[in-house]
């Protein structure tokens, strides 16, 4: 892990007290108790997943003879799910395509919602414009737009990532909208302006790296988010296709023979706690680090 | 002397701990006490530990501060280690207290009625139409007209010096025996602060309530109290009566402060003598006298031993080991030999300006107005003005008068709605995008707020170094030897470049910020008010770099303040702004001295003069 405090640097005589924050704020939040926990969670999650390959010798939709096989059956530690696919494989393989969705569906609406912001900083006709657009996509309950978006585009992987960077879209682009018009109206912009900085030099250099904390807090709580929209879609049908695993997909199909067979469900569930409370916790170190 | 203290502080200590887990000893030891009926001022600059000793007193201390050690006893009963139940009855019936920003003391929704309903409520009054009555009387002891009516009134219907009358109203509303007043006037404009100042005299003659005034503003402690203690870095350095303090003053940071104050009497082109250095650094541990490091007179044993508050002559009591010495050297001599004070200020020298030369900027009758059609406000309305090279031009207003606007639209940061803004005799009021470029390379400006007017991420050579990269002066590879020379021409250490702002005190990042405005080497500096957010020992020492760099350079100056002392001493002419226009202008002291506006007679006598040290002290009247 990168983390580490910032060495205490050492003060020339004249200056006033210690920096009140070190130079890099997120590696010092996430050096905290609660930013460690937080990405060794993530961490453990995301290894079980890079490397489903190395830690299972079965395929996801490999099927032997055993169905709702019991946790230490040899050669299944988990055991077998109804169709006596194995449970470690079809959880880590789940896993993977899960990171796969999110690491590439809040990027995206992440990215995509700052260019609106940026485009809406730019000119009065475009805010008006950019600010309806985020209404309207507001305007639609999550899962509402889930199923719109399955209805025309069928299930399948890309609608999950599409449906989830829409969503994210104007939460982004509001949180930096808002960022950009109060840093402009400081009045550091102004002496910028006055010392005859070009207006774009004044946006990248001066504007956008002091709104850049609060979108760093909102990546974190948005990868909270995305899982929990994953595995909502899944779970209804409407996410990636079957037979390919995916944690919504295992905790669906386990549901039939929960009073039978809890372990079935036991697996994606522990999964989804440990990434959406890891995540949390690394997220609220941030924005504690950030608010001092 | 034989009434017994109504409030007697014995060895406070309050500590706060920082963010990082170390422990910040904002006041050490500070002992006085209050009489019945006395008025008080505990004055000093910001991180004396002045508020914190006000707030601990009622045991109110914000996040982590917690007193750490010593007693505060009214009428005998400590407060220090009182019960919350104890202190709640306390607070309000026995020590009222007034805040700072009268704007957001009060709660927008609640009627002033209600506010002062609660507070006699809290205070046991049951019948409801009494409480009425007496919330009426309470508004016309503090000099509200038409009381009745104005009970069912808002907050944001009163002006900001009738709401401090009605904090105050509310603070005397249990009765109390001490009304502790934190900065009661800072956020006012210097008329109404003159209203206020005369209203608490009044208020602590006819009820004999006790009054602790805190403030940073000498002119204040002169004006309204008989006692004054003066703290610094956390400790109490001088105690005694206004008058001899202030004429005489026994500490050298007394002295060193009395003589940064800058006074209306003073012709133009006096030079302020500040502090040299900054004040402690509350987080180390104290060891010796908190002022040694800035001392002029200080010894070794300044350094290793703490002084106590001992006897200085008089009636003075004064932290200081030469003060206590001289003070038992004169009692042996006699009782009229000790007449020299410790730390004779230097005389006021005379800065030598050169004549200005030519005039660079004109302003004809420029007009802004902000706002949409049905909510105009007229910020500047028909203001001219001329500005000669190497010359400095004061303005003087009070808030919402026009002048940061008018800066702005001669700065071009924002443009004007009317009128015409000339630069040797060319028309750039609407420049184009090029020429836009070619008059901001001559026309600079320093900003009020050395917080605000820094980017936080940028390192100070990256600040200092932007203009130059703007107006492409210089090759990239040579621009680090600019900023150095920069650095070092405000009085900063060339090694600051690599450094981010946080970690400059206020003073210091205004050097930066000028350092910034004259890196395109312009002809003209409009200054924002520069010091307003300063303390007075470091504003001395800004305003003498101003005029010292306008000597060398030829600036053409614009300096914008509300303080019509410190305008005074730096200008050739002022310009006196009212609702948006120049209501009158004329040569600085001849304007002091022969004022014809009715206006500017009135800011001249609301201004409040410390006791001129320069003049021989009467006898002191106690």
């Amino acid at each position: 892990m990168t983390t580490h405090t910032p060495p205490a640097r050492t003060k020339p005589a004249g200056t006033r007290t210690a920096p009140r924050r070190p130079r890099h704020a997120h590696r010092a939040a996430l050096a905290t108790a609660r930013g460690r926990t937080g990405l060794a969670l993530v961490g453990v999650v995301v290894l079980a997943g890079l490397l489903a390959p190395l830690l299972t010798g079965h395929g996801p939709t490999d099927q032997s003879g055993l169905s709702l096989a019991a946790p230490g059956t040899p050669g299944h530690p988990l055991g077998t799910d109804d169709l006596g696919r194995d449970l470690l494989a079809r959880l880590l393989y789940g896993i993977r395509a899960d990171l796969g969705i999110i690491a590439a569906a809040v990027p995206l609406g992440a990215a995509l919602g700052c260019l609106l912001a940026l485009a809406a900083a730019a000119h009065p006709v475009l805010d008006t414009v950019v600010q309806r657009t985020f209404d309207l996509i507001l305007a639609f309950p999550g899962l509402i737009l889930a199923l719109a978006v399955t209805a025309i585009l069928g299930p399948g992987r890309l609608p999950v990532i599409l449906v989830i960077a829409l969503a994210e879209i104007p939460v982004f682009g509001r949180l930096l909208r808002t960022g950009i018009l109060v840093q402009r109206g400081r009045e550091y912009v102004t002496a910028a302006r006055v010392g005859g900085t070009s207006g774009g030099r004044i946006l990248t250099r001066h504007i956008l790296p002091n709104t850049a904390d609060p979108l760093v807090v909102q990546i974190a709580v948005s990868l909270t988010v995305a899982v929990f929209v994953e595995g909502a879609m899944s779970f209804l049908g409407v996410g990636v296709r079957p037979p390919e695993p995916t944690l919504g997909a295992v905790l669906s199909q386990s549901m039939p023979y929960l009073a039978q067979a809890p372990h079935f469900a036991a697996g994606p569930l522990v999964t989804v706690t440990a990434l959406v409370l890891g995540l949390s916790l690394a997220a609220e170190a941030l924005n504690r680090e950030i608010r001092r | 002397m034989t009434t017994p203290p109504l409030l007697e502080v014995r060895g406070l200590d309050v500590e706060f701990t920082t963010p990082d887990g170390g422990t910040l000893h904002a006041v050490r030891d500070v002992s006085f006490t209050l009489r019945r009926g006395e008025t008080l001022a505990v004055v000093g600059e910001s991180g004396s530990g002045k508020s914190t000793t006000a707030l601990a007193l009622l045991r109110m201390l914000p996040g982590t501060g917690r007193i750490s050690g010593g007693t505060v006893r009214l009428d005998g009963e400590d407060l220090a280690t009182a019960g919350e139940d104890r202190l709640r009855a306390v607070r309000g019936a026995r020590i009222g207290m007034v805040f700072q920003d009268p704007m957001t003391a009060l709660n927008p929704v609640l009627t002033v009625g209600r506010h002062l309903d609660e507070v006699l409520r809290a205070h046991g009054g049951t019948d409801k139409r009494a409480r009425r009555a007496r919330a009426v009387e309470l508004l016309r002891l503090v000099g509200i007209p038409d009381p009745e009516r104005r009970l069912d009134d808002h907050p944001h219907q009163f002006s900001g010096g009738q709401r401090q009358r009605v904090l105050i109203a509310m603070a005397l509303a249990g009765e109390p025996d001490v009304l502790l007043a934190d900065e009661p006037t800072t956020a006012l404009d210097a008329t109404v602060q003159d209203q206020i100042l005369t209203l608490l005299g009044e208020l602590t003659r006819t009820t004999g309530t006790a009054l602790v005034l805190i403030t940073h503003n000498m002119g204040v402690v002169a004006r309204s109290c008989a006692r004054v203690l003066v703290l610094y870095g956390g400790t109490v350095v001088e105690d005694g009566p206004t008058a001899e303090v202030l004429t005489r003053p026994r500490h050298p940071y007394t002295a060193g402060l009395l003589a940064a104050v800058p006074r209306l009497s003073a012709p133009s082109g006096t030079r302020l003598t500040g502090i040299p250095g900054t004040p402690p650094d509350l987080s180390l541990p104290l060891t010796g006298c908190a002022f040694a490091a800035r001392c002029a007179l200080a010894e070794d044993r300044c350094h290793t031993a703490a002084p106590p508050l001992a006897d200085a002559g008089g009636t003075v009591r004064a932290a200081c080991f030469p003060a206590a010495e001289r003070a038992a050297r004169a009692a042996l001599a006699g009782p009229d030999e000790d007449t020299e004070p410790p730390a004779a200020p230097p005389v006021p020298a005379r800065i030598d300006r050169p004549a200005p030369g030519r005039v660079v900027l004109t302003a004809e009758s420029l007009s802004k107005t902000y706002g949409s059609r049905r909510r105009r406000f007229t910020a500047l309305d028909g203001v001219s003005l001329t500005l000669a090279a190497g010359e400095t031009l004061g303005i003087v207003g009070e808030s919402g008068s026009g002048k940061s606007t008018l800066a702005r639209v001669l700065a071009h940061a924002h443009p004007a709605d009317g009128g015409r803004i000339l630069l040797d005799g060319r028309d750039v009021t609407r420049p184009g995008r090029a020429e836009l470029h070619a008059v901001r390379r001559r026309v600079q400006m320093v900003f009020q707020d050395p917080y605000a007017s820094l980017n936080p991420r940028m390192t100070v050579g990256e600040i200092v170094a932007e203009p130059l990269r703007a107006f492409a002066i210089g090759a990239p590879g040579e621009r680090a030897d600019r900023v150095a020379e920069l650095l070092r021409l405000v009085g900063l250490d060339p090694a600051a470049a690599d450094r981010h702002p946080r970690s400059f005190s206020g003073g210091q990042r205004q050097r930066i910020g000028i350092a910034r405005a004259l890196a395109p080497e312009p002809d003209v500096l409009i200054c924002d008010e520069p010091v307003s957010a300063l303390d007075v020992s470091v504003q001395a020492q800004i305003v003498g770099l101003l005029t010292d760099l306008q000597r060398d350079l030829g600036l053409a100056l614009v300096f914008i303040a509300h303080d019509l002392a410190v305008v005074r001493q730096v200008s050739h002419r002022i310009a006196v702004m009212h609702d948006g226009r120049i209501v009158e202008t004329g040569g600085a002291d001849e304007l002091c001295e022969h004022p014809r506006d009715p206006y500017t007679r009135a800011l001249l006598a609301a201004a409040p003069e410390p006791v001129p040290v320069r003049r021989v002290p009467e006898a002191v009247s106690a």
